[in-house]
């Protein structure tokens, strides 16, 4: 029965460190490096013949080095007679460019659902959920925000943007009524955070009491810290796909879901071939 | 048989009818970085064709963006790509410009990489990866139908992949630069500056009929160590598994030899010749043994000029007296830090393959005079 062995590539050792100490392991050693002509080397520092290798490579910071250096520790492991090798891509990258799904992958893929963590932040770090609102900072969100409406068994709004003129900056509307309520904008990234930290204004415009932000990748790039500090937000809650160190120090309002018992909990069942959907609707303990 | 080749083609002439020929004709570049378009739009003048329009350029979220503006639809595609510094950037930018024009019914997809990535990581390396066949089969499934190379590191890399490879060659240009910019080269030694660039420099030597010298010993880089002897993980030795009788012999380990100089250099201008110039630290323990045997000036000719670091300080504070690349790689800021660093023009072969290929003419003229060792 091969063992689970767990490598981290150089994104995000954090997390995988988490993930290992969940699993009851240590992370696998591995010497990530770039030669003076900044190509990528790895070298697996132990055997992986005959095991079941796990690699956790989030799709952040510089993309294309922690990709390169993602295929090159696949490759490796391969080369190395592993049993089995699965990548943990918690953030993937590249994936506005064209909508990924199974169809494009002739492997097996296992998305995972933030949603469980998000909805049990929700319970324990705002006490007025049961009479909040969730909102879509835009029109294609509407399936995961009214998800999770039902699931809290409150209402929903969204906001879209409707183009008046061809040189006119879009106008952004509100659909639902928000006033004297806690609205929760729920959305899957935060990059540059323009429409996100637009909304916000709208909804206090509209009548909102608190206004809080949920996102599953904080990849925060460009001008989004200073946005977010001048934006009215009371929390600005990401998950830790991507390493967000940095970033909380610039910015007190970001907050963190650790999801690396989701991550841990996936890589155990894949182990040892159970089934994966109980993942999409509770959190591990 | 190819058709006789009166006097060298005009490439404006020949250019001129580019568009018109089969569908016609887009070069692209795929490189954001300004310095690395430069050898791309040498060979769009010689071949008289504008280049394609394309925007490629780094997001916020450092995510790669490659927009063609231009139909490709039928026509041969030639993807000209330099290597940056920032190599895995480099080779995410030509892979998605490749699938981009696969997937808009290009005819043909002929990648131009003068100097192929990685092609040092081309052996198994105690637990290490073959990069350069990672990156062969990445290029081929992105849509790739042809590449054009010059001077790969190792011939074999073209094994790798399953599409036709030209592994073009820079030194009848260096040879030439030899014969016309160093007054009395025929008192010159052409030296190899380590045992494995003893075939390289035999070829040299041949063309311009001079002696060769070779140096061995302590001055090793580090990945000749790596390469050599054991090629995948040791075997744990379990004690009472074996069979005493059958013990597998232990590799002696190599002895490193002082630093010896086979061939005569007293007295005579030395060429080190080599492929690839990177860390220069071997270079210059060369220069300075080359110097201590006699050698009057040394000049370091290669063809791709990766100069990483601090090259060009190394470089200028050595026994070095010219180092000559030719332009594969940009290397604009290396000659500003070095004035020792001159440049060879080679856009002329790689138009050439690229006018060739396009015409479905015969290659055979680039290759002519090429040794089997070069």
């Amino acid at each position: 029965m091969p063992n689970i062995v767990l490598f981290s590539g150089s994104s995000h050792h954090d997390l995988s460190q988490k993930v290992a100490d969940r699993l009851g392991l240590e992370l696998g050693k591995v010497i990530t490096k770039k030669f003076s002509n900044q190509e990528t080397c790895v070298e697996i520092g132990e055997s992986v013949r005959g095991e079941d290798v796990y690699i956790v490579q989030s799709g952040c910071g510089e993309i294309n080095d922690n990709l390169m250096e993602l295929l090159i520790m696949i490759n490796a492991c391969k080369i190395a007679s592993s049993s089995r090798v699965t990548a943990v891509i918690p953030c993937f990258p590249y994936a506005r460019q064209d909508k990924k799904d199974k169809g494009f992958f002739d492997i097996a893929v296992d998305n995972l659902y933030a949603e469980p963590a998000v909805l049990q932040w929700i319970r324990e770090n705002i006490p007025e959920w049961k009479n909040c609102i969730i909102v879509s900072p835009d029109a294609g969100g509407a399936k995961r925000v009214t998800s999770i409406a039902d699931r809290l068994n409150v209402d929903f709004a969204l906001i879209h943007k409707e183009r008046k003129k061809a040189n006119e900056v879009d106008r952004m509307v509100l659909v639902g009524d928000v006033k004297d309520r806690v609205a929760i904008m729920v959305d899957d990234m935060a990059d540059t955070c323009g429409t996100i930290c637009h909304a916000a204004d709208k909804l206090i415009d509209a009548g909102a009491v608190k206004v809080y932000a949920i996102l599953t990748h904080g990849i925060f790039s460009g001008p989004a810290i200073s946005r977010i500090n001048s934006a009215p937000f009371e929390a600005v809650v990401v998950t830790n796909t991507i390493p967000q160190e940095e970033k909380m120090k610039a910015c007190p309002k970001i907050q963190v879901i650790d999801i690396s018992m989701i991550l841990a909990e996936a890589i155990r069942r894949t182990h040892n071939g159970e089934s994966v959907s109980y993942l999409f609707s509770h959190v591990p303990l | 048989p190819s058709p006789p080749l009166p006097s060298t083609p005009s490439p404006l002439q020949e250019g001129l009818n580019m568009n018109h020929t089969k569908g016609g004709l887009v070069i692209f570049t795929a490189n954001s970085h300004p310095a690395s378009r430069e050898l791309g739009k040498r060979i769009s003048e010689r071949l008289g064709v504008e280049l394609g329009k394309v925007q490629v350029y780094q997001e916020a979220n450092r995510e790669t963006r490659v927009q063609i503006q231009e139909s490709v639809r039928g026509k041969d595609v030639f993807v000209i790509q330099t290597m940056s510094k920032d190599v895995n950037t480099t080779i995410m930018e030509m892979l998605i410009l490749v699938y981009a024009c696969r997937t808009s019914c290009a005819r043909s997809i002929t990648g131009v990489l003068p100097y192929f990535p990685y092609s040092k990581q081309c052996k198994m390396r105690k637990r290490g990866s073959i990069v350069s066949k990672l990156i062969a089969s990445m290029m081929c499934k992105a849509g790739l139908t042809h590449l054009i190379t010059m001077d790969l590191h190792q011939k074999e890399i073209q094994g790798f992949f399953n599409i036709p490879v030209d592994n073009l060659r820079a030194s009848p240009f260096l040879l030439q630069y030899i014969q016309e910019e160093i007054p009395d080269y025929r008192n010159a030694v052409i030296v190899a500056k380590s045992p494995a660039s003893a075939k390289r420099a035999q070829s040299f030597a041949e063309r311009l009929r001079l002696g060769i010298a070779v140096i061995h010993g302590e001055a090793q880089d580090a990945e000749s160590d790596q390469v050599d002897g054991r090629h995948s993980p040791p075997t744990v030795k379990t004690t009472g598994a074996i069979h005493p009788s059958m013990e597998i012999p232990l590799l002696i380990p190599k002895e490193k030899p002082p630093i010896t100089v086979v061939g005569d250099v007293g007295g005579r201008i030395a060429i080190i010749v080599d492929d690839i110039i990177d860390d220069v630290d071997s270079f210059v323990a060369a220069a300075e043994t080359l110097k201590e045997r006699g050698a009057y000036k040394i000049f370091v000719m290669a063809t791709h000029g990766l100069l990483s670091c601090d090259a060009p300080r190394f470089i200028e504070e050595s026994a070095i007296d010219e180092v000559v690349v030719t332009n594969t790689i940009p290397h604009e800021l290396q000659k500003l830090q070095c004035p020792k660093i001159k440049t060879v023009d080679i856009s002329m072969i790689l138009s050439e393959a690229i006018r060739r290929i396009h015409n479905g003419e015969s290659m055979s003229y680039l290759f002519r005079n090429i040794g089997v060792d070069d």
